[in-house]
Order: C-alpha cells, then structure tokens, then sequence
C-alpha cells in the first residue's frame, strides 16, 4: 500500500484558514459559527493530523484478501468512482500505482468526452416544454454507461442524492439543466455549488424558493438547507429556519414560460427582505449567499458531507477518526469536495476488506452495469431508465427530499426479483451481437472472479447444460449474489 | 413475553436481524393454510394509509365556523361545500365517501393528534410516528414489534406476506424481525425463467444455491439479507402464483391514481387469503409549501376514492369486518398560510380510522385557532394514545409492551 497521501493532498499544503487573509464575508461567517467555529480552530491547532492518520491506519488491519490483487483493487476502483469497469479499463488501471489509479479518475477534464457526445441524442430545450421525462432519463443513463469520465457522473449522482430536486415538482428541462450544473461542479468547492444550488430553477420550484418573497417567506428551502444539505438536524432553531428564509427572497424564475419549464433564475431587489435577520446568533442585512457562507465552514456541515461522500464511495458508518480526518481535509482546502474525494480513494481503509463489497448496488449502478456488460443501443436506454422504477430508484424523482434511503434497504423480496429479472431482460436484449465468453471470463470482469465454489459449479453445471445460450450465462452471472453488491 | 428492555435491546438490531426468521423452506408452512382462525387477533387486518409530507389538517377537518380559521387562511379556506359533521366541523367538500362512511357510523375521527415538543422535520417527525418512540430511530417499526409479537406467541403464519407494503420500499412502521414484502404487482412477482430458444429453463434452484452459499462467505450483512430475501421472494411469489387468478375486485377503483392502484393490490392479496395481517401503502404529495390549494384538492379526492372503491371492494368479499384503516401524516401544516398560498411545516392533525370494525365518531378535542405555539396548533390527543386504542382495542395486543409505555385508551373500536 503506497501512502495515504497526506503529503500529496492540497490539504497540507494550502495555508490553513485561519491565516488567510480576512474577507468581510470570511469575519461574518467565522462569528456566525460561533462555538462551532470555536472548536474547529481547537481541533485544527491542537490536534496533530499524522496521529489522526495512524489512527485511520490502525483500522485496515484486516486488509488484504481479495483487494491484494491488482485487477481487483482496480474493478473495486472502477465500481465506486464509476459504473464499474471493462476489461480493458481494469487491465490499464490495474497497471498503476493506487495513487495513479485515482488520479486518473479525478482529473477527469483531461480525459475528451468526444465519442459520449457523439452519441448522445439531441434534447430540445428550446421548445415551449422541452424534452420529455423519459428522455432525459435515458440520456443521464447512456451517459453513465458510455462516459469516459465515470467519476463525473458518478458525482453527478451524488449530487442528485443528496441536493435534492425531483420531477413531481420541477420540469424536466428544469431537472436537466440541474443536471449539467452539478456535472460542471461535480468537485467544486462547496460553498460554490451551494450558492448556485440555491439558485438553481429545479431547487427553485421542488423547495419553493421562487415563492419566496419579501414579507411572504416561505420556509421550505431554508430549513432542508440546513437539516439535509449542510449542519443536519440538531444544530439549528426554528427560528434560524424563519430568519435564513428571509435571506433567500429574491430570487425569481425568469424566461416568459410556464413555471416548470423556466429554466433561467434572477435577483429582483424588490422581491428581496433587505432588513435586519438574526441568524445563528449573528445580525445583518444577509441575503442567502450570506447565509451559505455561514453554514459551509461549520464543524457539523464538514462532518456531515464527509459522511455522506464516504458513505457514499467506501463502507457505511465511518469510523469518528475517518469523518475527523475528511472534515479537516475539507475546511482546510476551502471546503473542496475534489480534495476530500481524492482523500479517500487514497486511504487504505477504501482498499480494506471492510470495504470490499460493502455497499449494496443502486439500481442507477445496477442498471448501468449490466447495461455497460450486454451493450445497449438508444432504445435500451429509454427501457433500461424505465425498469428502475421496480427496482426502487427513478431516476430524477427521490421519494422525497432526502433522497433515496441506499444500504441494505434498496434489497427487499420486490426490489430483488426486479433486478434479477432485468438483468435476465437485458442480456436476452442483446445476447446476439455479443461475444461467447466463458464462465471464468465473465466472473473475472463482472465480480472479480470471485465467487462461492458453489456459485462457480453451477455457472459450469448451467454452461453445460445450455452451450448455446450466452444471454442465459450472462444473466446467470449478473443474478449472482456478489454481482448485487458494489 | 417481551419486556420493554426487550424490545429497547431489539430495537437496537439491524434490519439483518431478520435473517433468523424460519422460511418455508424450513418448517414447510403452507401458506394455503395462513388464514385459519386466530385465537388473539382472530384474523383482522389494518391497513395504514400514509400522507406523505405533512397533510393539512386544518383544511381536511375544518373548522368552517371559527373566524380564526377563514382569517388565517385568506386564500386557502374552504368557503362552501364543506360536508358538515356538526355544527363546528366538517370534511373537505372532496372527502364525500368518507362523509358517506361517517354517515354510516363507520368513520372515527381523532382530532388534535400529535406529540409533545414537536419535530418540524419531515424525516424526524416520521420516525418518531414510525416507530412511535420520541426519539424515533431505526429500530422496530411499531407494527413491526406487533409482528413480532404475533410470531412470539405462535400466532404467526410465518410467511412472507404477512405484512405487505404497496410499493417499492418496505416502510419503517414494519421493520421487524419477520418478513415483510413490498409488492407492486402480484402478476410479476416472481423469477422470470431463462427463454432459451423458446423453452423455459428455471433458475430458481440454481440461484437458492447461489445466494445460500453466499450467506456464509459474505460479510455480514449482506450475505445473509441477499440469501434470506430470495428465500422470502420465492416463498411469497409461490403463495402468490398458487391464488393470482381468482381475484375479482368488486368495485370500481379510479383509474390513474396510484393510491388506487396501491390499495387495489392490498385488497387483492387480502382476499387471496394469504394471511396478511398489516398492510401499508403511501400516499405522497402533501408537503404544500406554495399553491397548495389544487394539489391538496386533488390528493383528497384521490383518497377518498381510492378509500370508497377498496372499502366496498372487501366489504364485497365478505373481509368488511375484518379490516381497520388508519391513516397518519408526519404533521399538520402552519396555521396561517404563508404568502405563498401554501404552509409550512405545523403540528396537529386529525387522523382518520375507517371500516364496520370502528365506532363512528369524533374523538378528542379540537385544537385552538387561539391558543398557538409559535403559529402551531397545540396537540390534544398523543400518536401514541391512537396507537394504544388499535393495539388493545381492534388486534387484541398488549399495547403498553408494544409502545413501551401507557397511552390513554380511546373507545374508537367495537369490541
């Protein structure tokens, strides 16, 4: 295992925050957070992270096991910070050191996207309505699978899990033009992404901030800003749930089109509460940037988005060292979401064997997957985005504004045979055109040749039987228990 | 029977815990035999209805003759067609067949429903009503620990559709330690067969081997979740495949409204006598912060009629007295409307119990328009209490073991 990058990350090398010049916003935002703000200089001088590191060490003592193996740390690689990978996407990466590996993840504007963007249909958008729902389900969906830049929309992902909008509210060109945003800023810093989040159109109608008016607020966006996208429940009041949404009057939906097909947003100073609000024990004339600001270097929101981006890439319930460790790589390189990524695809706890495996796949994972392993052409995709819905996961439409709920509850008796049986549908879909591949070649690229001797006897026991069918041992492969897990 | 520092100690489990439940590949219970009579909960079903996102309670049951009511709600009010219940309160004008029921005796209505020091989060506010505990968590959902119970005395069939959901997700009211099925459709429910050139292969066996012998050589969970899903997926699609053809509803159920099509599929698997004990199914949309007024219209009419069509549909199959809805929402809205034309997050609300098995009525007390906490209503009536009544009063369950705790009972239940 090379280094877990402490030396290599922005983190250490930035100056610490603390001693970078102070904006007028920085001094506001620092007295808004109060004792929280308080602790974090505590932690930050008082603490010695290399000792917080050799705790996060001391962790991966059961490392090893299947992830010894190159080309299986890099399918394990390709599977998080992607949709998982082909054979000679794991033969290229298993060539390379770990922080190689990840590296040519995350610097992914280098890579040209030019074949994907070939491929991908045309969607209106200047038509009264746009393009329909379907359409831009299935577009995000081929662009997972064709992508030659899979963290990217892997953070896509991410984003839409978390930054919450959905289509029982917003429009379809409103969800895509989201979308794009959190494709452009999928490892931006995050005060930044909040800030153009907040006034993004889709956020604008699922959480009603394009009614927010000055003397009729609206609390809707103010309060999930803070429970679901930054500190979590706990570290606010009720009444910094109704000054907050005072800050964020203002913003309107502009372009002449019905609401949900506006995609363009604009400040209108009249429409804006420029009074005096007291949020977080702090008082000034805030507008919601201001509010944002406040909320982003907070010990809480660092925590809390460590949290959910480890959770979301390695194991579930990371230990308290890892969220402290990722918390300080985030506020000490101005809250960049990139840094704290790169962070972890470089810890050995990510390549341990409490990683491996421990995360069940997303249907949008799933899906992508098995569409990536049969091949897939436009009509597959449109088909493919619609057979999510049994499984659990639609695609721009969470259940609510938390997202979807992911771990061990996207697998239940329904959801199961819904993805067995659209794996079954897929191979069928498209098993002509594909290459015979043996038992051992299909479980080397799809669970990393690593199945239960039970398992393997009978893919033998089912080849033999059918030497004709490969759509049937393709299925048979992807209905395999460890298929199901990423 | 269970102590309360059981079910505490339970409800620390993971979901996994689950993966013990004997299924039918083990005991060999047939689940054509899951319907005989029951000695405790003699066969009654309740059927939870969830408003997802905070229903407006004020204007479900309004307050038509409290000027407090028309002036916080300059937009919003419903100035004519409320169905009258008396001279104070009535229904949304859209809630007609739950008039009708009311009429028949056949309605309970609880007003002023919540909790002490109320959560203003959707998703703390719903825990806390899932697993009815004020810390809510991600243990035992209350109806979860009723299965449990049901498996702890024997009174158990032990199969999969024992608790059934509408939908994709298995909600958090029926986390247990038995297996619930989330269902979407009773005809698809089942592990296509491979179609190799026209001829059916099944793999059904192949995969029980797969994923049983994954259970051990897995990590905990997963293994054993994968391996005891499959288990129960298989089980209940047999059950399922054995009763699928008979089903006849005997109502017209709207068309387009997935209430409908939700409570259509539960009435379906009640009456295919798969010994289903607690059903739920959601109902979303009410989280109204701006122009509320069409969509909160529209999703009482939905209601109302999804209700109206499955109430008749198991009256029909002779199930009339066997089931109890109730429905529940996370909390009500913000007394005042905002300047939005919709609300924000609030408290109290009235909760709706429906079927022959409930004596008709109103129960509790109507919140104050008066007497507000920070623009919210106060609750007069706690969840908990409401639970109590169905516990004790309908499924014969001993209520302060399953909530932990004593809540007042109500008399909303014949004997």
């Amino acid at each position: 295992m090379d280094d877990a990058a402490p030396t290599s990350s922005p983190a250490t090398s930035s100056t610490p925050i603390w001693r970078r010049p102070v904006s007028r916003r920085a001094v506001l935002a620092t007295g808004a957070a109060g004792a929280g703000a308080a602790a974090v200089a505590v932690l930050w001088k008082g603490s010695d992270l290399a000792q917080i590191l050799n705790r996060v060490r001391d962790l991966t003592h059961d490392y090893q096991g299947a992830l010894s193996n190159p080309r299986v740390r890099a399918a394990h690689l390709l599977r998080r910070a992607g949709f998982g990978g082909t054979v000679q996407e794991i033969d290229r990466l298993a060539a390379m050191s770990t922080k190689d590996m990840a590296q040519s993840l995350l610097d992914y504007q280098q890579t040209s996207n030019a074949t994907l963007d070939g491929q991908l249909p045309t969607l209106d958008l200047t038509s009264a309505k746009g393009p329909n729902a379907g359409a831009v389900q299935a577009w995000w969906l081929q662009r997972m699978v064709q992508t030659a830049r899979p963290l990217e929309e892997k953070m896509t992902l991410f984003w839409h899990g978390l930054l919450t909008s959905g289509l029982d509210k917003a429009g379809p060109a409103q969800m895509f033009t989201q979308n794009q945003l959190f494709r452009k800023m999928a490892l931006a810093n995050f005060d930044d992404l909040l800030k153009a989040v907040s006034k993004d159109p889709a956020m604008m109608v699922y959480l009603d901030t394009e009614t927010n008016r000055k003397g009729k607020p609206n609390e809707n966006y103010a309060r999930e800003l803070m429970e679901l996208f930054t500190t979590g429940i706990g570290h606010y009041t009720e009444d910094d749930v109704r000054e907050s949404a005072r800050a964020f009057t203002g913003w309107t939906l502009t372009g002449g089109k019905q609401l949900r097909y506006t995609t363009d947003s604009m400040f209108v100073a009249r429409l804006h509460d420029s009074g005096q609000k007291t949020f977080m024990g702090k008082t000034g004339n805030f507008t919601g940037d201001d509010i944002v600001e406040m909320l982003v270097p907070l010990r809480a929101t660092a925590e809390r988005l460590s949290t959910r981006l480890f959770s979301f890439f390695a194991y579930q319930n990371p230990e308290p060292e890892i969220v402290r460790h990722l918390a300080d790589t985030f506020q000490q390189s101005h809250y960049n979401v990139g840094a704290v990524v790169r962070e972890i695809f470089n810890l050995d706890v990510f390549y341990s064997a409490k990683s491996y495996r421990a995360l069940v796949k997303s249907p949008a994972e799933l899906t992508a997957q098995t569409l990536r392993a049969t091949g897939a052409d436009a009509r597959a995709f449109v088909a493919a985005a619609n057979a999510m819905a049994p499984m659990g996961q639609v695609l721009f439409y969470p259940p609510n504004v938390a997202g979807w709920p992911a771990g061990t509850s996207w697998i239940n008796s329904s959801t199961l045979l819904n993805r067995i049986n659209f794996a079954n549908a897929a191979a069928r879909r498209t098993a002509a055109s594909s290459p015979a591949q043996s038992v051992d070649q299909l479980t080397a690229t799809l669970v990393d040749g690593n199945v239960t001797s039970n398992t393997r006897d009978g893919l033998h026991a089912f080849a033999g039987a059918h030497p004709d069918d490969r759509a049937g041992l393709l299925f048979m492969v992807m209905a395999t228990p460890e298929f199901q897990l990423n | 029977m269970f102590s309360r520092r059981d079910f505490m100690k339970q409800g620390l489990l993971p979901v996994f815990a689950g993966s013990a439940v004997p299924s039918i590949f083990a005991n060999g219970v047939a689940a054509a035999t899951a319907d005989s009579p029951q000695a405790t909960s003699n066969g009654r079903i309740l059927v939870l209805v969830q408003l997802a996102g905070g229903n407006d309670g004020l204007n479900t049951l309004i307050p038509f003759q409290d000027g407090a009511y028309h002036d916080a709600r300059p937009t919003l009010r419903q100035d004519s067609g409320v169905l009258t219940l008396n001279n104070q309160l009535g229904l949304h004008p859209n809630l007609k067949g739950l008039k009708a029921s009311w009429d028949a005796g056949q309605l309970a209505i609880v007003q002023g429903v919540g909790y002490p020091s109320p959560n203003l989060s959707h998703f703390a506010s719903m825990s806390i009503w899932e697993t009815a505990s004020v810390q809510g968590g991600i243990g035992d959902g209350w109806l979860g620990r009723y299965l449990n119970y049901l498996d702890k005395v024997g009174e158990s069939p032990n199969h999969a559709l024992e608790g059934v959901s509408a939908g994709s997700l298995v909600p958090p009211e029926l986390r247990s330690k038995t297996p619930v099925t989330a269902l979407q459709s009773l005809r698809t429910f089942r592990v296509q067969p491979v179609n190799e050139h026209g001829t059916q292969v099944d793999v059904e066996n192949p995969l029980m081997k797969f994923y049983g012998s994954f259970k051990t050589a897995a990590p905990a969970p997963f293994g054993a979740l994968l391996d005891t899903t499959l288990q129960e997926a298989l089980q209940a699609s047999h059950a399922l495949q054995a009763t699928d053809a008979t089903y006849q509803a005997k109502a017209t159920y709207p068309a387009n409204s997935p209430i409908a099509s939700s409570l259509k599929l539960v009435a379906e698997t009640i009456v295919s006598g798969l010994g289903v004990r607690v059903a739920h199914v959601t109902l979303g949309g009410f989280d109204n912060h701006a122009r509320e007024k069409p969509v909160h219209d529209k999703l009482l009419l939905d209601l109302d009629q999804a209700l109206a069509a499955f109430t008749q549909d198991l009256a029909g199959h002779g199930y009339g007295d066997k089931v109890l809805v109730m429905t529940w929402s996370e909390f009500g809205r913000r007394v005042k409307e905002n300047g939005s034309a919709g609300t924000d997050h609030g408290t109290a609300a009235p909760m709706f119990l429906l079927g022959a098995p409930v004596k008709g009525g109103l129960y509790g007390q109507q919140p104050s328009l008066a007497d507000l906490d920070n623009g919210n209503l106060k609750f007069t009536t706690d969840f908990r209490s409401v639970y109590a009544s169905v516990l004790q009063g309908y499924l014969n369950a001993p209520a302060s073991e399953l909530l932990g705790g004593n809540y007042e009972i109500l008399p909303l239940l014949k004997a």
